[in-house]
């Protein structure tokens, strides 16, 4: 398979399209259920990267699981349904089916340089165990597959698939992961963290393989990270996530570019850049909330927010979608209605 | 339990996943050269301590001989017949003349069973407890390591409880007391095994059913009593090792994979049995040591009842035999688990200079 740029998305129409609706995903402790994805709605177009971005304990992870209807307990998805194209609601999935999807539907991509490998046996034995595990008739070929994917990847096929984990670096092993979730031609791809732990150049190598996999392949594909600049560079989406809650979504552009809802503005402020005064890089006021100390009513970021208003305290923002842009945000959904009237009057003039 | 010698050797970059057999000739010969110098150390410091303790057999015997009317002469000449000879020089010649015969395999001959060769008495206890100690470890291990997993996995149910309490209480009772419950019970209370000594009597020694079977019934209780004292220490490491791997992310990441089940399983637990095998190397170099209670209560005449004997009756020869012995059996097993663990760890095996 040669790789042509110029049609990078000649897969695309076969791509899957996954929606998200009304996902609550609960945590047990001490203190009851609490809530660690509330009541979230996502949509993932065919063919897109979508990036999920998010503080620590954002329910990012949470949600990148339930994909694969996996959230390991003491956590349970209470409600809601991930329907993914070809294989349903993926909630309502348990055991050997759940099993086949898993790799061969939906490929997940664990974080970097962790140890998603078996100590002690090679890669080319994982490989094969995952093709015994779904059923592959013919392994020479999937070997031959990982080989190509490998090599695509600027490895040495052979080389790394008689290796053991502990002779790879960090970022050979992100490699392998990669190689491991598409190896099935799996069409929905899941990256949890795929640069957290990689130095900057092997970062920038890793992002441009995703990219690039996912377009010759047509995937569907959803990044987790914490790192802006990463999605920024290879996402067509992006979601933010605060509290467990989708707080905004939409073209990666345009959210970085003009972010609607007050958390996304002070991350994006919080960012120090290369050319300026490292002082204009202005940390977000607080902390993230926990599952213990998220409030009950109101909206979940009003404690850190710099435009809180009286309804935030007892009503919780609905997401609204506005050409393309949702948003979850009481004074977002303000400023909306003004820039509606404004551009009205303008009209009328 | 002793501590593990698990090296996590290291390279990122090396390709060669086997060692080469030079690197093999020369790992075994750098660990039979240091666990030579190993028994030598433990050979000259157990010389210096026999010789040292207070209490002279010899001495004890010619001076009874003295009191019993006998000249000095006389006396020198019938201990020498009944010792077959006299400890002369100072404790450097001594010390010289015992590594020499160190060096050709003799041991020297016993003083409480005058005249006998001390390498024959160590064989023939060898036998009384090799084969019931090692059947011990073996099942005890096996055992412990199949519960231990299960305790792992129902370990939020009762079924771990049961079994986690269970490896807590025999890890917890001493094995003197397990031995004597369990002849109190099945050798008294009900008596359906013999209370002790290695066979009956009656049967002709060689390969016939009655002599074997006897055998067989008289190891029972000793090999359970040993199963039972060690098993302890098996479920619980391995519970905790289990739950360790449990935990670790490849597990997770295999499942996410879509691994069958049964191929997960085999991950969880070779990784979690790992650790168990320097263990179980040691410990199957300890049996040569024996184990006193058990040969005391069971009146089995092994390695450890020799050992209690020799010092009791001050029998220098065989105490320092004795030691050699279970020195040995240590520094071999030592070297075994290494390459056992070179053989089953791939990350020992590539750490060429770890």
């Amino acid at each position: 398979m040669s790789p042509d740029p110029t049609a990078p998305t000649s897969h695309a129409h076969s791509a899957p399209g996954v929606r998200v609706r009304g996902l609550t995903v609960v945590y047990k402790t001490p203190m009851g259920e609490l809530p660690a994805v509330s009541n979230v709605d996502l949509t993932l177009a065919p063919g897109t990267i979508t990036g999920v971005v998010g503080e620590s304990g954002s329910g990012k992870s949470t949600l990148a699981l339930c994909l694969l209807n996996a959230v390991q307990p003491p956590g349970r998805i209470a409600a809601g349904s991930v329907e993914i194209d070809g294989l349903g609601d993926v909630v309502e999935l348990g055991g050997e089916e759940l099993r086949r999807a898993r790799g061969r539907h939906v490929g997940y991509v664990f974080q970097a340089a962790q140890n998603s490998l078996n100590p002690l046996k090679t890669i080319g034995k994982q490989l094969l165990d995952l093709g015994r595990s779904h059923g592959v008739a013919d392994l020479r070929a999937l070997v031959r597959d990982a080989k190509d994917l490998l090599a695509r990847m600027g490895m040495d096929g052979a080389r790394v698939l008689d290796s053991y984990q502990h002779e790879l670096s960090g970022g050979m092993r992100q490699r392998v992961g990669i190689m491991l979730a598409l190896v099935l031609n799996a069409r929905v791809v899941v990256l949890d963290e795929p640069t957290t732990a990689l130095d900057m150049i092997t970062q920038a190598t890793i992002l441009r393989i995703v990219r690039e996999v996912h377009d010759e392949r047509g995937l569907t594909t959803l990044v987790i990270t914490h790192d802006v600049g990463a999605v920024a560079e290879v996402a067509d989406d992006l979601a933010v996530m605060y509290g467990g809650r989708v707080v905004e979504h939409g073209p990666v552009k345009e959210v970085l570019g003009d972010p609607r809802h007050p958390y996304t503005q002070g991350l994006i402020r919080a960012i120090p850049r290369l050319s300026g005064d490292i002082g204009e890089a202005r940390a977000l006021p607080g902390r993230p909330p926990t599952l213990g100390t998220l409030p009950a009513a109101g909206c979940v970021f009003r404690e850190r927010c710099d435009r809180r208003m009286d309804v935030c305290d007892t009503v919780e923002p609905v997401a609204l979608t506005r050409d393309g842009r949702t948003v979850a945000c009481h004074a977002a959904a303000e400023d909306a209605d003004r820039r509606l009237t404004a551009a009205r009057r303008k009209e009328f003039a | 339990m002793t501590a593990t010698l698990r090296v996590r050797a290291r390279s990122k970059t090396s390709p060669t996943s086997s060692a080469s057999p030079k690197a093999v000739v020369r790992r075994v010969a750098g660990h039979v050269a240091r666990g030579l110098v190993m028994i030598w150390v433990v050979a000259t410091i157990s010389f210096v301590i026999i010789r040292e303790i207070p209490g002279d057999p010899v001495r004890g015997q010619y001076e009874s001989l003295i009191q019993k009317g006998m000249s000095p002469e006389q006396a020198e000449r019938a201990t020498a017949v009944l010792y077959g000879f006299l400890p002369t020089g100072s404790l450097w010649e001594q010390y010289l003349g015992y590594m020499n015969s160190l060096l050709h395999f003799d041991l020297g001959r016993s003083l409480s069973t005058p005249g006998v060769e001390v390498t024959t008495l160590i064989g023939s206890a060898a036998r009384w407890t090799v084969l019931p100690v090692l059947a011990g470890t073996l099942l005890s291990f096996l055992l412990g390591v199949i519960m231990g997993v299960y305790a792992a996995i129902k370990r939020s149910g009762r079924l771990g409880d049961v079994l986690a309490l269970s490896g807590s209480l025999l890890h917890g009772v001493p094995v003197y007391v397990i031995g004597l419950l369990l002849t109190a019970i099945f050798a008294t209370l009900w008596p359906i095994m013999p209370s002790g000594g290695p066979v009956d009597v009656e049967h002709v020694p060689g390969l016939n059913p009655g002599y074997l079977g006897s055998l067989a019934h008289h190891a029972v209780l000793p090999v359970v009593t040993y199963t039972l004292a060690s098993y302890g220490g098996w479920i619980l490491a391995m519970k905790s090792n289990v739950v360790a791997v449990l935990g670790d992310d490849f597990i997770l990441a295999a499942e996410l994979r879509g691994l069958k089940r049964g191929i997960v399983f085999r991950y969880i637990a070779r990784n979690a049995i790992l650790p168990l095998f320097t263990i179980l190397a040691l410990s199957i170099g300890m049996l040569f040591g024996g184990s006193i209670f058990i040969e005391q209560i069971f009146n089995y005449p092994g390695l450890g009842l020799l050992l209690v004997g020799s010092i009791s009756s001050r029998d220098y020869a065989l105490m320092g035999g004795t030691f050699l012995v279970i020195t040995i059996g240590i520094v071999v097993a030592n070297i075994v688990a290494d390459l056992l663990y070179t053989a089953i760890d791939p990350r020992v095996r590539s750490g060429g200079s770890a």
